[in-house]
């Protein structure tokens, strides 16, 4: 019997080949064991392009239209959760985020009260590599203004629901905070109430 | 960059259907060099006499698989964030038997008969008509049928989690199946092309 390659047919070969990785294929892992390098450029371009939102007019389509291609996550407690959440919503704590019921290849829209926790949420998940998690642009606040009360555009900043810091020398929070004035329409014309659980 | 290219947003919605027009044609360029723009080369699958079909497809899904496993595994692909549907068992099963029988009867499976029709195959042409009267009939029946279709749902599931099994594994499990496969659609055929000699 000739065991020489260069007799063997091409299919013969390529049978070869096909066996040789799938063998060397035992010992690998094509999820990389759990390794994901953070870019901290890439991350800044996003929340600079403001990628990294969806504004509450787009959500409330998303809801209206009945669409099912994303995860809505409300990261408050359970007590505030129950009393009052965004249509669609699953309750989700901050310490709870990664988890096993997200998975990375979806799409993941993030709020809580204002904008300061699912910020930082939204910097955890991009760290845990879940590339599709976005900030709902003024949290729940922008929401009831927007949405439920179609308040009149100027009428309240987001500023007044915030609660007053106690230690007045802790300065730093509020850099993540959206610019929640610039995104709206002064008209809001089509605006749509929607109803709470 | 690492793909997938889109999740990644390397492009836009519109250039990702010119993409998908490329990846389409050179899809319906290859089944019709492997002969499949043909409906007597394919149904001659069910008479076990050309096992073309099995083997294109099994090459198919050997080479992308060990593609994927091994681009990941380099770091050129993030696994985790590509789409795969759910699976839902019971209708896939039947929904499979319908386009089997419907593959046997037809001569052409939907992606064969555009080939063919490419090709100017006018059989072709009258099974991509009833393509579309079935397309209309599922859409027109979805009221009754939609509680079936979405029953079983079992989630985007793959195989290593099914079974339990490592990733690479089940890879090296698919690899060896296919070949085995190959090999014993060579005898098969060989067989059967004695008896037609014979008769």
């Amino acid at each position: 019997m000739n065991i020489s390659l260069a007799s063997w047919s091409l299919p013969s070969k390529l049978a070869l080949v096909a066996l040789g990785l799938g063998a060397l294929a035992l010992f690998g892992d094509p999820y990389g064991g759990g390794a994901v390098t953070i870019q901290p450029r890439e991350l800044a371009a996003m929340v600079q392009k403001e990628v990294d939102h969806v504004s509450v007019q787009e959500l409330s389509d998303w809801v209206l239209q009945g669409r099912t291609d994303y995860r809505l996550i409300d990261l408050r407690d359970a007590t505030a959760y129950a009393a009052y959440h965004i249509p669609t919503a699953e309750n989700l704590l901050i310490t709870e985020l990664p988890g096993d019921s997200l998975a990375r290849n979806e799409k993941i829209v993030l709020y809580s009260e204002g904008g300061i926790h699912s910020a930082q949420a939204w910097f955890l998940l991009q760290a845990e590599g879940y590339k599709g998690a976005t900030i709902l642009r003024g949290g729940l606040d922008e929401w009831n203004d927007r949405i439920l009360h179609r308040a009149p555009a100027a009428s309240t900043p987001t500023a007044g629901t915030l609660p007053p810091t106690p230690g007045a020398t802790v300065a730093a929070p509020p850099a993540v905070k959206p610019p929640p004035p610039a995104a709206a329409p002064a008209a809001a014309p089509k605006k749509k109430k929607k109803e709470g659980c | 960059m690492s793909a997938p290219f889109f999740k990644f947003g390397a492009f836009g919605d519109e250039a990702s259907l010119v993409v998908a027009f490329a990846i389409g044609i050179g899809f319906g360029f290859f089944l019709e060099r492997a002969g499949f723009g043909s409906a007597r080369k394919l149904t001659d699958q069910f008479y076990l006499k050309d096992l073309a079909v099995l083997k294109v497809m099994f090459t198919a899904i050997v080479t992308a698989m060990l593609g994927i496993f091994y681009l990941s595994w380099m770091g050129f692909m993030d696994l985790s964030l590509v789409y795969f549907g759910s699976t839902y068992l019971v209708p896939q099963i039947v929904g499979g038997l319908i386009l089997g029988v419907g593959f046997v009867v037809g001569g052409y499976c939907p992606g064969t008969s555009v080939v063919a029709l490419a090709t100017g195959k006018l059989d072709a042409l009258v099974f991509l008509a009833g393509v579309t009267v079935g397309i209309f009939g599922f859409g027109e029946a979805w009221p009754a049928i939609a509680g079936f279709v979405n029953s079983t749902d079992l989630g985007p599931l793959t195989l290593p989690q099914a079974f339990g099994l490592r990733y690479g594994l089940v890879v090296f499990l698919v690899v060896v199946a296919a070949l085995g496969a190959f090999k014993g659609a060579e005898a098969v055929e060989r067989r059967m092309a004695r008896r037609e000699g014979a008769v």
